[in-house]
């Protein structure tokens, strides 16, 4: 019986694994069977005369076909029952630039879904779509993309169509490029985004420091004055213990977008857990930089004099801000838009409080650092059986040369599509908010097939620092900063460009290396041990000393080879 | 009798308190979202409310609920609750009759058992079930919520052993009656396991109501999110270190209250199942009629 | 042919489940192969390179496998144990009630933890658990202890990971068990009591017995679960000081194998992860006929 049972029960499992391994096999073979038929049908027409002429069109007519998937936005909302697959956009792709917009799948963006529904998709052979947008958090995944092979030299496009205006904001940082680069072609375009978003400066409570009579902290022995005055001798009145001078966290990250330290190691000039470009311009490991171990020695200096809360280790960015929102924390490192979120609302907890953006410290060499941050939030990748890619060209430079920085008088001048983000009042004023908007405003720049249709990196920076310098807002773009990015904004800009040529770029962009990925996830894990058993005392502050040791020995020299081969690639 | 006995009485009095205090740990925690769903944002941000509302609002529910896709997907999870409820406790009460005989009563009952087994605790992975569902049609389907998870292994077990419970003696006579095996299960076993279908039925409920991760990957858009899907779109989890920024985004990134309401909309339905199915464990309401 | 005569109602019952897991169980166990293949999905399961046990192999050489497979092992078999300990225990007593709306309400309201996340339970532990003004902390210290580090120390970690596991589930682990005790006639305790049996013998030699087949099936069935050690609350609650008594197999799959794309390597876990618990729950079925004479299934 049981051997009898034990054959019946391999027989049927191993039956089942040929059908399965059949199956797979298919799908692979569906899908270049498919892929041989035109994606579409309309276009063929256009081919003859595509010899002769370019194919770029301003407007395509007959239309052309764009397929695409979406990972929506879960914060986006939908007015007049429309969809991401049939809205106000898609309708006017469809009339301006005769474009049609082909929906393949949508998801909400959630929970990594649409990652991991493009790895299926991709694996299981599906049909991929004309252009597909990826944003940045899915770093790998873009890779393993780029390496499926389905997506074809977008550089070369590019290069062939695309506008002045695209390639000037592009030309910005030639970095962007970098993580896309296979054998010199550029693999994707990158979405620009605006730039300095996560570099940091420090908000304080200037209502404290006012009634301490104590001017804002220039130097780190300076910030430790303050924090010393905000815990022992609190303005608003707090018991020490209940006082935290700075609300910093580093549960998984020392460099992270909000509340994290990665600030202070800049005091002594390196940041950590990024690639940077040491002294001999060859890229180094920020974590194994000795300046390291002074900044780890300070953090435990804070902890012991209680300046830091004290399960920091415990603490992720949101968790940095509940002291800071509930007025009972003196400092926070972060963004320059922090004063519209989440600082905005201590306001409704302590009505006195009052948070100023002020600079750096530097340490005791002058010297200050932050991380920087990348001008590009994404990208987009081209099928290499797509029949139009001229048409992505034409809808892009569109999106550059009219929506990037409407200025007044264009047809974008007060948003982008009336009675959806704004409206327009009896005597012919623009109006916005929820109030103002029949049905409430909606977002209707995230319907655009690239995310926020196109941005200049440099643009926002720029309206922010006129608005700081007391420029009138005119146009679309500095109207909105000044409405609703709260109301230190446009100083905080003005704070961190102060503070030129500090900041720290991650220099290592490409896809994981070999040693990476069966080593980074140990090093990573025993250095943030280190770190945090140093900050809490547990160890001496030359604990550091072994860690680098053994995280050179363990693969890390090997990590540097490989990103340094990389790198020196790219300037060839 | 031992309900007079003075020990008896004292430990009564333990057991209530106990039982009392207990009772008390597990709601107090719930107390606390509850106030924090009706805080103010402001005051949730800064981690200020504790078992009281701090500046009462329904805003957290109201954002939830305006949204048109809410309705639509109370409906589908009630479809798919519904259907895969039924189907599941339909396959699990036929296959675990045939499973609770002895060997020597179903010869191949050993191996049945056992490719459940298998299946239970080895799996293909992610990918390959992906496949199947697309060589099935199934991608974007209302079925990809109810057909894979149609035979619940694990509830499929537990009848089975609920199923050997069942007097054997109630058996033999149905049979010498004449009674087929489907007669037996329908006309005998049916009836006396109502507190076990009540049971699994719960276990089952509570799954399909609760599940959002297959109407996230298997529907093709939002019209075909089941409620506990739509319910995690809400929620707004997300990585601002590569994110694009603008102010309509930075006002939802925290969303404290938002994430506590959720849990009283999605989880209510299921709540109010549960006392109304208690009443199918009152003890001996069945199998009390059955005395041997 | 006669065994079909005799027994095809039998296997008619079991075909619907059958079809159903052929379709979407064994079906997709082709993807297994994957654990032994340097999975790219571009090459696809046929097209990818093999690997033999390259994946595995990487698994044990990491410098803290063993590490990591012990703290795995010893959350999830504690958590296994008293996941079945605290709902026996707890049906036990609630089968002493004798007010049938008091054991509703502490049923009903024991039940509730089960519902919430443990995003949410991540935030609301580290509020209680504070060593900085939690409540759970004040009040040790109000009668005269030190403050317990719950989160931020190895040893505690463990701890409070499986304790709160267990605050969650008792309530729902306790329902499978109340329904068998639903199942108890309750001739015998009659009989019992004019035996003149005290009530601890009619719990000893009634209740316990009644539940104690279940207890065996669900016991065995956990053991499925003897290398998931609650991937969402450890990802949920676990920091760097912790690092050495926390860190899991599923959140080591998700740093490498699921943000890292490597497939083939997170397959290969998985299949570690299903061995292991096919030969415990094979050994546990083995013993539980030899010694209780059950068949479990």
């Amino acid at each position: 019986m049981r051997a009898k049972f034990r054959i019946a029960l391999l027989l049927a499992l191993s039956l089942v694994m040929i059908i399965t391994l059949a199956a797979c096999g298919g799908s692979k073979e569906d899908k270049s069977a498919s892929s041989d038929q035109p994606a579409q049908t309309g276009t063929k027409t256009d081919e003859g005369a595509a010899q002769e002429t370019s194919p770029y069109k301003d407007k395509y007519d007959p239309p052309v076909t764009i397929t695409t998937v979406w990972g929506v936005d879960p914060a986006l909302k939908f007015k007049n029952g429309e969809t991401i697959e049939n809205n106000v956009a898609t309708k006017w792709a469809q009339d301006t630039l005769g474009i049609d917009i082909q929906s393949l799948w949508s998801v909400t963006n959630t929970n990594n879904a649409y990652a991991t529904k493009l790895r299926l998709a991709m694996t299981s052979g599906q049909e991929l779509p004309d252009v597909l947008v990826v944003g940045n958090e899915d770093a790998q995944l873009i890779q393993d993309l780029i390496d499926s092979g389905a997506f074809q030299d977008a550089g070369a496009l590019f290069d062939k169509y695309a506008n002045e205006k695209w390639k000037t904001a592009m030309d910005l940082d030639k970095n962007v490029w970098n993580p896309y680069l296979r054998e010199g072609k550029r693999m994707a375009i990158p979405i620009l985004d605006y730039a300095y978003n996560n570099d940091y400066l420090l908000w304080i409570r200037q209502d404290w420091l006012d009634k301490l009579n104590m001017a804002a902290p220039t130097t780190i022995d300076e910030l430790e004055k303050v924090m010393e005055a905000f815990k022992n001798n609190n303005p608003s009145g707090l018991s020490p213990d209940k006082v935290i001078p700075l609300s910093i966290g580093f549960k998984s990250s020392m460099n992270t977008w909000m509340g994290d330290p990665s600030w202070l190691f800049g005091a002594y000039g390196t940041i950590p857990q990024q690639w940077n470009v040491g002294a001999d311009g060859k890229l180094e490991y920020g974590s194994i930089n000795p300046a390291v171990k002074q900044g780890l020695a300070k953090l435990n200096e804070w902890y012991t004099k209680g300046f830091i809360p004290k399960e920091a280790a415990l603490w992720d960015e949101n968790k940095t801000s509940e002291p800071a929102v509930a007025g009972t924390a003196g400092i926070i490192p972060g963004p320059y838009w922090m004063s519209g979120w989440p600082l905005q609302d201590t306001a409704k907890n302590d009505p006195n409080a009052v948070w100023k953006p002020i600079s750096l410290p530097t340490g005791p060499d002058g010297k200050a650092g932050r991380h920087g941050t990348p001008f590009s939030n994404g990208v987009i990748l081209i099928n290499k059986d797509m029949k139009n890619p001229e048409a992505l060209f034409t809808y892009e430079n569109y999106m550059f040369d009219n929506i990037a920085d409407p200025q007044p008088g264009g047809p974008f001048e007060n948003g982008l599509f009336k009675g959806y983000d704004y409206d327009v009042d009896a005597s012919g004023n623009p109006v916005y908010g929820d109030e103002n908007v029949q049905g409430g405003v909606v977002n209707a720049v995230r319907y655009l097939l690239v995310r926020d249709g196109a941005r200049i990196p440099d643009a926002q920076m720029k309206a922010l620092l006129g608005l700081a310098n007391g420029k009138e807002a005119t146009t679309r773009m500095e109207k909105d900063l000044k409405n609703n990015f709260g109301k230190e904004t446009p100083a905080a800009a003005k704070v961190l460009m102060g503070q030129p040529n500090i900041s720290f770029m991650n220099m290592y962009t490409g896809p994981s290396t070999e040693t990476m990925q069966t080593k980074l996830d140990y090093l990573k894990k025993i250095e943030m041990q280190t770190f945090n058993e140093i900050i809490y005392g547990e160890k001496p502050a030359d604990a550091i000393d072994k860690f680098v040791e053994t995280w050179k020995s363990s693969g890390g020299d090997k990590m540097t080879e490989e990103v340094n081969a990389w790198y020196a690639n790219l300037n060839k | 009798m031992y309900h007079k006995t003075l020990s008896y009485r004292v430990f009564t009095v333990f057991n209530t308190i106990g039982l009392l205090l207990l009772s008390i740990a597990c709601i107090v925690p719930l107390i606390h979202v509850l106030a924090v769903s009706f805080s103010a944002k402001s005051a949730a941000d800064a981690n200020l409310v504790s078992l009281l509302p701090v500046d009462f609002t329904t805003e957290a529910y109201k954002k939830t609920i305006d949204n048109p896709l809410f309705l639509h997907s109370i409906w589908v999870s009630v479809k798919r609750t519904v259907i895969g409820t039924a189907l599941t406790l339909l396959l699990a009460f036929l296959a675990a009759y045939p499973l609770s005989k002895e060997n020597s009563e179903f010869k191949g009952r050993s191996v049945y058992a056992w490719l459940f087994i298998f299946a239970m605790v080895f799996n293909g992975g992610l990918v390959p079930f992906y496949i199947v569902m697309q060589k099935l049609h199934l991608i974007g389907s209302f079925w990809a919520l109810v057909l894979p998870g149609a035979v619940n292994i694990y509830l499929t077990i537990l009848m089975m052993n609920f199923f050997r419970a069942v007097p054997k003696e109630l058996q033999e006579a149905a049979m010498i009656d004449g009674a087929g095996h489907f007669r037996t299960l329908f006309a005998i076993f049916l009836p006396v396991s109502t507190p076990a279908i009540a049971t699994l039925g719960l276990f089952s409920i509570v799954f399909h109501w609760n599940s959002w991760f297959d109407g996230l990957l298997y529907t093709t858009n939002s019209h075909q999110f089941p409620l506990a899907t739509f319910l995690q779109t809400v929620i707004i989890t997300r990585d601002l270190s590569s994110m694009s920024l603008d102010p309509t985004s930075l006002a939802l990134i925290s969303q404290k209250t938002v994430n506590a309401a959720q849990i009283f909309i999605g989880a209510m339905p299921v709540l109010l199942v549960y006392p109304f199915l208690q009443r199918f464990f009152v003890k001996g309401l069945v199998l009390g009629s059955v005395k041997e | 042919m006669t065994h079909l005569k005799k027994y095809w109602p039998l296997h008619l019952m079991v075909l619907p489940s059958l079809l159903f897991l052929i379709a979407f169980s064994y079906l997709p166990m082709g993807g297994i192969v994957m654990a032994f293949q340097n999975f790219k999905p571009r090459l696809g399961i046929t097209g990818s390179e093999w690997v033999g046990l390259d994946n595995f192999r990487f698994l044990f050489e990491r410098e803290d496998s063993i590490q990591v497979i012990w703290n795995t092992l010893l959350i999830a078999m504690l958590k296994i144990i008293f996941n079945l300990i605290a709902p026996f225990t707890f049906a036990i007593f609630l089968n002493e009630v004798r007010k049938e709306l008091f054991k509703r309400y502490v049923q009903t309201m024991v039940y509730l933890p089960h519902f919430l996340s443990w995003v949410l339970l991540g935030g609301i532990l580290l509020n209680v658990l504070s060593t900085d003004g939690g409540f759970v902390n004040r009040i040790l210290e109000s009668v005269g202890f030190d403050a317990i580090p719950f989160l931020m120390d190895g040893s505690w970690f463990r701890f409070t990971v499986v304790a709160s596991d267990i605050w969650k589930e008792f309530g729902y682990g306790a329902i499978v068990f109340l329904a068998a005790l639903s199942n108890v006639n309750p001739s015998l305790y009659e009989a019992a009591e004019v035996d003149g049996a005290s009530r601890l013998k009619q719990t000893l030699h009634i209740t316990i017995p009644a539940m104690l087949p279940i207890t065996i099936v669900v016991g065995t069935l956990a053991l499925g679960n003897v290398l998931n050690a609650g991937f969402d609350q450890i990802f949920n609650l676990y920091n760097p000081l912790v690092y050495d008594s926390g860190d899991i197999l599923d959140t080591f799959v998700y740093r490498t194998g699921i943000i890292g794309g490597n497939m083939g390597f997170a397959t290969a876990i998985g299949l570690f992860k299903s061995v292991i618990s096919m030969v415990l729950i094979f050994i546990s079925y083995r013993a539980a006929y030899k010694w209780a004479n059950y068949r479990i299934f």
